[in-house]
């Protein structure tokens, strides 16, 4: 097998578990934005207890992406660097005051005021995070930025990234996260016993799931109008992912109404993961369609191996660790049960 | 990206070097039982917590930099440097993983394995530190790769990594992150001390800090030497310019202080050691040493910042080696740490200068290989992006880091008050 075709699928994973880790992370300071005056002490607190230990880690997920992609397809990371720095840097801005709101707030501040101050630094660059980013990949996928093969970028530098899709994108991406949250925090609130909170998270999850099936259908409209050559990938590849996050997400909401937390929380995964999949495929073999491909971006093959090769031994550390971390923090504790 | 680096570093440095302390602290407690240690490495993990995130989200902040201030080269040698930024990634990831873990657990897990978990903390903060110290060394020592047309057609990531600049530099950087995170830690007690609020709990803290400052001190001069050495054969003209030498000589003098003229092409008002500079780079005080001269005026880095970096450097390597030197004496021939206000000053000041050294350090190797960003291979104003936006890249820079300086203060201090 080509050694590209392999990377881009690790790099594929990556961005997939970014956005169902990394995503729900963000996804809890959009809840916090979005009900900054109604939610009470205790259903900040559980945000807080949910994404403290895990957050760092999860986080982790974009830089190996970003690293695979300069590492791997340099001319692609010098494109994506000159067309989309404006949504990129704002992205940023997002990623950087979210992780200090969050530490900040949940170490070192102890007053009302200090609190409230970084909590609303979190609440703002959470969201603000996932609106850009959701903007840069729908940039990408548009297949409207004028970059060429070598890495150039001959489009406005301000708002050449600005199109229907991207801005469809940036608001799914925000949707995303908050739909992810809702139905993790759902199982969370039930893990700590607690009903009242369960409760508001569960109706929460019902909601924002339909909303995003509604919005997932409006953005598939969007995207055969003015994307086609996405559009044309959509029908002739991934066409499959599409019906599995179209499954995955009934299936989810229906757990939610029956109070499967545990079975919601993993449909939510899959509903998410089959979009990134999705996009994955409908738009392969181009990295940032329509110029820059996975064969003609690519460092030269025995680098690539060199990389798989750091990759797969890095895994071996990596992920027993990980899912060490995870059964910590977010298996059934000992004293739940 | 020189701000958001010099920034990133200090940050990093608490990164390597306070898993060290935390390991030791939490170490001693489970070998005494003594509820103090448990107590100061507890307080010290929450800071930790702090400087981690933030040194995260920096390190962040510099992976998208290299993209969008950089985006020629990084699209030229992205395949030839990678490969130590892919590995940093997997360090940084168990660094995160187990900092979660860390900090999280302190009454959930039984005290060995909690004291367990933060030994990939320190492993993996020394290993990312040296992945990507290597990726810098390659730009002082570039191989393993093949330019055809100005597009890389052939390359050994593995080669690149291990060039002749790697091994002093990593060893260099890492003692420095011992020496500023252990004389960082042990200031911060001292002027607890000095005003006032002495208690045997910030003598001990204090101690601890100030061991590893002392133990790194002199390992950094023995490194800085070794560093020099590869330095003086393999960039020549950082060389010269970190010691003020113009003229290509032989038994060439060794300066101490003086300000570097680049119009007379002279170094003004500097104490001269015939023949010690000769005797230090090559161990032959009649050795020739390359001057500036050897390369036209254009391919010369700012001689004086640079000269006046490195005599900062070192002049605070020579300070923090006298502390070193009379905490081991007292130690050794009185078996007690030194006392009375003087010593408690001089550690105060430890901490500054440790971090001063480090940044003047970082301004030597940067600003002496300019006009390269790769030495002889790409200048770095043909790497510079073209796009319109990089005063924004700055200026957002410029705020995001001075914010994120105020509340770290801000934050640590409110920790350090409790």
């Amino acid at each position: 097998m080509e050694p590209e075709i392999i990377l881009i699928g690790v790099m594929t994973a990556g961005v997939t578990l970014y956005a169902l880790m990394g995503g729900a992370d963000f996804g809890a300071g959009v809840w916090e934005f979005n009900t900054a005056l109604r939610s009470g002490e205790k259903e900040r607190a559980l945000i807080y207890r949910a994404i403290g230990p895990v957050w760092e880690a999860n986080h982790v997920w974009l830089i190996f992406v970003l690293v695979a992609l300069f590492s791997g397809f340099p001319p692609a990371f010098a494109a994506l660097s000159r067309a989309l720095w404006v949504p990129l840097l704002l992205a940023l801005l997002g990623i950087v005051f979210r992780g200090v709101g969050f530490a900040f707030r949940s170490y070192a501040a102890d007053s009302v005021r200090s609190k409230t101050l970084w909590g609303a630094v979190f609440a703002l660059a959470s969201t603000a995070a996932p609106f850009f980013l959701g903007a840069s990949v729908g940039a990408i996928a548009s297949g409207k930025l004028e970059v060429s093969s070598d890495g150039g970028y001959s489009g406005d530098h301000l708002t050449g990234w600005i199109n229907p899709v991207s801005i469809f994108c940036a608001f799914f991406g925000v949707g995303i996260c908050a739909y992810l949250a809702a139905a993790y925090l759902t199982r969370e609130a039930r893990n700590e016993g607690d009903a009242a909170l369960t409760e508001i998270w569960r109706r929460r999850a019902i909601v924002t799931g339909l909303w995003m099936g509604l919005l997932s259908a409006a953005g598939l409209a969007i995207i055969a109008t003015s994307a086609p050559a996405l559009w044309e990938g959509f029908k002739e590849r991934a066409w499959p992912a599409v019906l599995t996050s179209l499954g995955a997400g009934s299936f989810s909401i229906i757990a939610l109404w029956r109070r499967r937390f545990t079975g919601a929380a993993l449909g939510a995964a899959v509903t998410v993961g089959a979009v990134v999949v999705g996009w994955g495929l409908a738009q392969y073999p181009a990295l940032i369609p329509p110029e820059i491909t996975l064969h003609g971006a690519r460092a030269p093959r025995e680098v690539l191996w060199t990389f798989l090769g750091v990759i797969a031994a890095g895994s071996l550390l990596v992920v027993p660790s990980l899912v060490l971390l995870l059964v910590l923090f977010k298996g059934k504790r000992p004293e739940d049960a | 990206m020189a701000l958001t680096l010099g920034f990133h570093i200090v940050f990093a440095c608490f990164g390597v070097g306070l898993p060290v302390l935390l390991l030791v602290a939490e170490g001693r407690y489970l070998r005494t039982r003594d509820e103090g240690w448990r107590i100061i490495a507890r307080r010290w993990s929450k800071c930790f917590g702090v400087l981690f995130a933030v040194g995260a989200v920096s390190g962040t902040v510099l992976s998208f930099e290299l993209g969008l201030l950089w985006p020629d080269f990084m699209g030229t040698f992205g395949s030839v440097i990678g490969l130590p930024f892919t590995m940093e990634a997997f360090a940084f990831f168990l660094e995160a993983i187990f900092v979660g873990i860390y900090i999280y657990t302190w009454d959930r897990l039984p005290p060995q394995a909690h004291w367990l978990s933060a030994i990939p903390i320190a492993i993996a903060g020394i290993a990312s530190a040296a992945f990507v110290v290597t990726a810098n060394a390659w730009m002082n020592c570039p191989q393993g790769f093949l330019l055809v047309g100005g597009k890389v057609v052939y390359a050994e990531p593995l080669r690149a990594m291990l060039n002749p600049a790697s091994g002093p530099q990593v060893v260099h950087m890492i003692f420095a992150a011992g020496l500023v995170a252990g004389f960082g830690v042990a200031s911060v007690y001292a002027v607890g001390i000095l005003r006032g609020k002495d208690s045997p709990h910030r003598r001990r803290a204090l101690a601890l800090g100030l061991a590893m400052g002392a133990i790194c001190a002199p390992l950094q001069a023995i490194s800085g030497d070794w560093a020099a050495r590869i330095v003086a054969r393999t960039q020549p003209v950082k060389f010269a310019a970190m010691e003020g030498q113009f003229r290509t000589q032989a038994r060439a003098p060794l300066r101490l202080g003086g300000l570097p003229d680049s119009e007379a092409e002279t170094t003004r008002f500097a104490l001269e050691i015939p023949g010690g500079l000769s005797w230090l780079a090559f161990g032959d005080p009649d050795a020739i040493v390359n001057g500036l001269d050897r390369v036209p005026r254009g391919d010369r880095p700012p001689v004086a910042v640079v000269h006046l970096a490195f005599q900062a450097m070192v002049g605070a390597g020579v300070a923090l080696l006298a502390l070193s030197a009379w905490v081991g004496g007292t130690l050794v021939f009185r078996k007690r740490l030194p006392r009375g206000r003087v010593f408690l000053w001089w550690v105060a000041l430890a901490g500054p200068l440790a971090a001063m050294a480090l940044e003047a350090g970082w301004v030597v190797t940067e600003v002496g290989r300019q006009p390269w960003i790769v030495q002889g291979i790409l200048r770095t104003r043909n790497a510079v992006t073209d796009a319109p936006g990089v005063g924004w890249v700055f200026a957002a820079a410029l705020a995001i880091y001075s914010a994120l300086t105020a509340a770290t203060i801000v934050a640590l201090r409110h920790l350090a008050r409790k």
